[in-house]
């Protein structure tokens, strides 16, 4: 509404408008979908017994997604300001990471983490480091979302004003004191919507990690449809649980990025 | 002035590429002096006074700041901790309060403890005559407000030396008086002060000296008095007549 709109409004009752352009009909669409999906799930004999079976898988998959994550942020954070070092070493040597680890699939890295890193690992440490499992998983997600992640921090440290550093520099501080206390800061509050978009993306690419036979939410599906040969109701109930997480990551990653941009 | 200076710029020469920034330039600075830089656009004012915190590295020559040289030294932090510096653009963290924006080097650089740290920033936020802002944003502030506190914030390291690059080119009219108002209280007090700036009344009212730098050189360095007065250089008298009207 404009400034003269307003003023002529003043001191009138206006009568009950509702801001047609401002209603978020996917979330109602979503939300009455919704309901009516899950009355069917929660009334149905068949997809209750699908539901108790799958929901196991939810735990490693979240469990899985969330150790990847973490080690995921402090790998991008390492790499990133490796990137965007004056050290020809450091810059090489990240580059190097970043280049090869987005140049392959995160499928196959997933199973060169399985199927060749882990026996290796076992071999030459004599079976006291055994990778074999979840901590393979863990690994090759990490580490394929690492690259990603690096090119994000490079991306929001660059973002910052170049003056920023200088004035840091010019109170005395040294660069890692300017990096931590000045330009990060700002830099990962730019870098607040991918980061979250990222935690998303690896809840959904976490479901690779069926291929190394691990139970998660996607194995466990896969395997009550091959017992029952239900697989509509099998497969509905996994993209349900997975829709389920992403929306509730992606409601809160809004809240946090508005509590940013806020402050 | 007979003492040593504090200062001390031997044939310093620099570029960026093929254009040369400052060429072979020679200036000494003696304690409590106030030397205004001036000179056309281009002509290396601002990268001259960059190189005496080393924002800017040298090409060629010396420069030897309070006994250490700034071409040489290992521990550069430890210089330019002694050096404050005031930016066209002010600089302030925005993610940080005024008040945080003055403590932070305090207790990263000089390892003051918060409390202490936060006494002197007030003090200094008075000094500059914004002691009610201490709590507003950079973003919530004018120009002429986020200069101040930048000001303060680079005292508040009680240097031994300020630099100011053009502090009142980004300002808008109305502002510049307060800025200046700040600078001048600071150079009556005794502050060893490099300007770079074309605010005429400054030069006349703080300036001991005024040095004239073109095309990266530096064509004459004199008294206030004698710059308005009878300029020596025909350069000097041409460049007067354009930002005098």
């Amino acid at each position: 509404m404009s400034a003269e709109a307003r003023e002529a409004t003043r001191g009138r009752i206006l009568p009950f408008t509702v801001p047609w352009e401002s209603v978020p009909w996917w979330a109602i669409i979503l939300a009455i979908v919704g309901i009516f999906v899950g009355w069917s799930v929660l009334t149905s004999e068949a997809y209750l017994d699908a539901l108790a079976f799958i929901i196991d898988g939810v735990s490693l998959t979240l469990q899985v997604t969330i150790i990847s994550y973490l080690i995921a942020l402090v790998a991008g954070l390492i790499f990133g300001l490796m990137r965007v070092s004056d050290n020809p070493i450091f810059y090489a040597a990240s580059t190097l990471y970043v280049e090869v680890m987005r140049g392959v699939p995160l499928l196959v890295v997933i199973l060169y983490m399985g199927f060749v890193v882990t026996p290796r690992v076992r071999e030459a440490t004599g079976g006291q480091i055994d990778l074999q499992g979840v901590p393979a998983a863990i690994m090759g997600i990490a580490l394929s979302y690492g690259a990603y992640m690096a090119e994000v921090y490079r991306g929001g440290i660059e973002s910052i004003e170049h003056g920023q550093m200088e004035a840091a520099r010019s109170l005395g501080m040294n660069y890692m004191q300017a990096m931590r206390y000045v330009i990060l800061p700002q830099a990962v509050r730019r870098i607040l919507p991918p980061l979250g978009n990222n935690l998303i993306s690896m809840l959904k690419d976490s479901s690779l990690i069926s291929v190394i036979a691990l139970n998660d939410l996607l194995q466990t599906g896969r395997l009550y449809v091959s017992r029952t040969y239900r697989a509509f109701e099998g497969y509905n109930t996994v993209a349900l649980l997975y829709l389920t997480m992403t929306l509730i990551l992606s409601f809160a990653v809004r809240i946090v990025e508005r509590k940013a941009a806020i402050e | 002035m007979n003492r040593d200076p504090i200062i001390t710029i031997e044939n310093v020469y620099k570029s960026f590429g093929h254009v040369e920034a400052v060429v072979d330039v020679s200036l000494d600075v003696y304690p409590g002096e106030v030397v205004v830089i001036i000179g056309p656009s281009g002509g290396g004012k601002s990268t001259l006074l960059r190189c005496i915190n080393k924002l800017e590295t040298v090409d060629a020559g010396r420069i030897v700041v309070d006994g250490h040289s700034i071409t040489e030294t290992k521990n550069i932090n430890r210089v330019r901790a002694e050096i404050g510096m005031v930016f066209q653009l002010f600089n302030l963290f925005p993610h940080l309060t005024a008040l945080e924006n003055i403590t932070l080097a305090q207790k990263v650089v000089r390892k003051r403890g918060e409390k202490q740290a936060k006494e002197i920033a007030h003090e200094q936020l008075v000094k500059v005559g914004i002691g009610d802002k201490w709590d507003a944003y950079p973003s919530q502030l004018s120009g002429g407000q986020q200069q101040r506190v930048a000001i303060a914030r680079a005292l508040a390291m009680e240097p031994k030396i300020m630099l100011f690059d053009e502090p009142t080119s980004a300002l808008d009219p109305e502002m510049i008086k307060g800025v200046l108002d700040v600078m001048l209280d600071l150079a009556q007090e005794g502050m060893t002060m490099v300007v770079v700036s074309h605010e005429m009344g400054f030069v006349r009212a703080a300036a001991d000296r005024v040095a004239l730098l073109d095309h990266g050189s530096l064509v004459e360095v004199t008294t206030p008095e004698d710059l308005f007065e009878n300029p020596e250089e025909e350069r000097t008298k041409e460049f007067l007549s354009q930002i005098l009207h």
